[in-house]
């Protein structure tokens, strides 16, 4: 009786947070979506440091909690089977995503260094085609 | 002077009850994905939390029993149960979300480990709590949280087309992504209505040891407390609308919403908003964690309140100390605040009717009430409030569910 009662609210759980999976051409554009707003939130954290408007903790927090994120995504999406005819946008991105990885660990390395958010603020607006 | 101090409820209820977590995850992330479109949306909120404040907190001061007092009254044992189960989880989970919240917002201000501080923030929250008074809890979160006001100057800065903010308070469905847009106005509505908010200002009413004489201060807490939070919720999605979707971003984690402020307003816009987040948030923590116990305790019949020493009401003292260890506990498996935050306002909504219908009832009841029962206004209002609590509450999980919890 117990179980029966909860049961709708597991399934609700799985069926909300299930992520996991073939990447199809829908969870392809919602990834590409989540890496490009990375990207451009990086680049606003960059410019904060070029521009000497922020401060060392700030910095390295929010670079480390994107850089953790689209670490995630570029693992998930070099692994995780995709739909026919979608493997190598699939594993192009994941590529974009560790390269997006990259950029944010130099940011999380170098939290107060001007020149280095100056010249990280381009390439993250960039990988992320941001407006 | 005493009413002047009086309305430091009404603040603390704003700030930290109403601009909690789930206020600043929803109206930021609404702003960022459709813009100024879902303005309308927080009104209706703040009138209705008012509605329902305003009722419970004159229950409060007319006949001493905050709103457990009332559910075990006046619906019997088994429903009474089911509201304080769903109450108690809902509570719990938003709990752990704002714990959550405030390690986050110390890390960005120390550069701590996050884990550590989620037990000195606990540890911190036991002590506080423990060797202050009520009157103290309020003013010092309630005023701290006042830094959130850089979001609302930050929303200025950033220069909005107000045509198109007014425009947004208009009520309409968005075209693009329907489902996606009506999950954010179940959100909003359960970020703005959340059931703790009721529950620790009805409490918070009988610490104060309200009378009839004091309902117009109820009243103006009511009105002044939550009409200052929904106007830094307006700020927030402003801000979300300007900024965020102008930058195509996405704010998933804490610390991107103070980037809002730290771009019109540089350094120090930044620090504001971390520390009004910390304080809002901390003010929420102890909001959820009070309203865990008073909901149990009232229910149960147990001595409870913060104006009693510790050992006068030790079970309830037993409760918000098990309730925070708990909350630290679900926290430290490493769950995302701001995702449990979306899940803790979408159950929370699920639970409302739970909450205000018996608020609804006792409002009315003449044996109770006598000459201050509802007016015709408080039982339209909270008549319609209660539709759109019902409607909301049945939509809840399954927009959920198509929107894979407003992912898509």
């Amino acid at each position: 009786m117990v179980s029966r009662r909860i049961a709708p609210f597991v399934a609700v759980f799985v069926l909300a947070g299930c992520n996991g999976g073939t990447v199809d051409r829908h969870a392809l554009t919602n990834d590409s979506a989540t890496l490009d707003s990375i990207a451009c939130e990086g680049a606003v954290v960059a410019n904060g440091v070029a521009r000497g408007r922020t401060y060392v903790f700030f910095t390295r927090e929010q670079a480390e909690e994107l850089m953790i994120q689209a670490a995630n995504l570029a693992d998930a999406l070099s692994k995780r089977p995709t739909a026919t005819g979608l493997e190598a946008r699939v594993r192009a991105k994941a590529k974009h995503a560790a390269q997006l990885a990259k950029l944010l660990r130099q940011l999380h390395d170098h939290p107060g260094d001007r020149a280095t958010g100056a010249t990280l603020e381009r390439a993250l607006h960039r990988a992320g085609h941001c407006p | 002077m005493n009413k002047i101090f009086g309305l430091a409820l009404g603040i603390l209820a704003a700030i930290g009850g109403f601009v909690d977590i789930g206020d600043l995850v929803f109206n930021t992330a609404a702003g960022a994905t459709f813009g100024y479109q879902l303005m309308w949306v927080i009104p209706i909120g703040v009138v209705g939390i008012i509605v329902y404040s305003e009722m419970c907190g004159r229950v409060a001061a007319v006949s001493g029993k905050a709103v457990f007092d009332a559910v075990r009254e006046r619906v019997g044992f088994k429903a009474g149960l089911g509201a304080l189960v769903s109450s108690e989880v809902v509570n719990l989970m938003t709990l752990a979300a704002e714990l959550g919240g405030v390690a986050i917002a110390l890390q960005l201000l120390c550069g701590l480990p996050y884990r550590w501080l989620i037990v000195l923030a606990v540890i911190g929250f036991a002590v506080v709590i423990w060797i202050t008074s009520f009157n103290w809890l309020e003013r010092i979160f309630g005023y701290g949280g006042l830094c959130m006001l850089v979001f609302a100057v930050a929303a200025v800065k950033l220069a909005p087309d107000w045509t198109k903010v007014g425009n947004g308070f208009i009520p309409h469905i968005s075209q693009n992504n329907p489902w996606l847009y009506l999950y954010f106005v179940v959100g909003l509505l359960g970020a703005a209505m959340t059931p703790y908010e009721v529950y620790f200002y009805s409490s918070g009413g009988v610490e104060e040891e309200w009378k009839p004489s004091d309902l117009g201060l109820n009243r103006a807490n009511a009105i002044v407390g939550y009409a200052l939070g929904g106007t830094l919720s307006i700020a927030l999605m402003i801000v979300g609308g300007v900024f965020f979707l102008a930058h195509g971003i996405n704010p998933e984690h804490l610390g991107t919403i103070a980037l809002g402020a730290q771009q019109p307003l540089g350094e120090i816009g930044l620090l504001l908003a971390i520390v009004g987040i910390l304080f809002a948030v901390g003010g929420a923590s102890i909001d959820t964690v009070f309203s865990g116990a008073y909901n149990l305790a009232q229910f149960c019949g147990w001595e409870w309140g913060r104006y009693r020493h510790p050992s006068g009401a030790p079970r309830f003292t037993i409760t918000w100390l098990v309730l925070l260890v708990l909350g630290m506990g679900i926290v430290l498996t490493g769950v995302d605040p701001v995702v449990l935050t979306e899940y803790a306002v979408i159950f929370s909504v699920v639970a409302l009717p739970l909450t205000y219908v018996p608020i609804l009832l006792v409002a009315n009841d003449r044996s109770y009430m006598g000459q201050y029962r509802n007016g015709r206004l408080a039982n339209i209002l909270g008549a319609l409030y209660l539709l759109i609590i019902m409607v909301v509450a049945l939509t809840a999980v399954p927009l959920m569910i198509i929107t894979n919890a407003g992912q898509n």
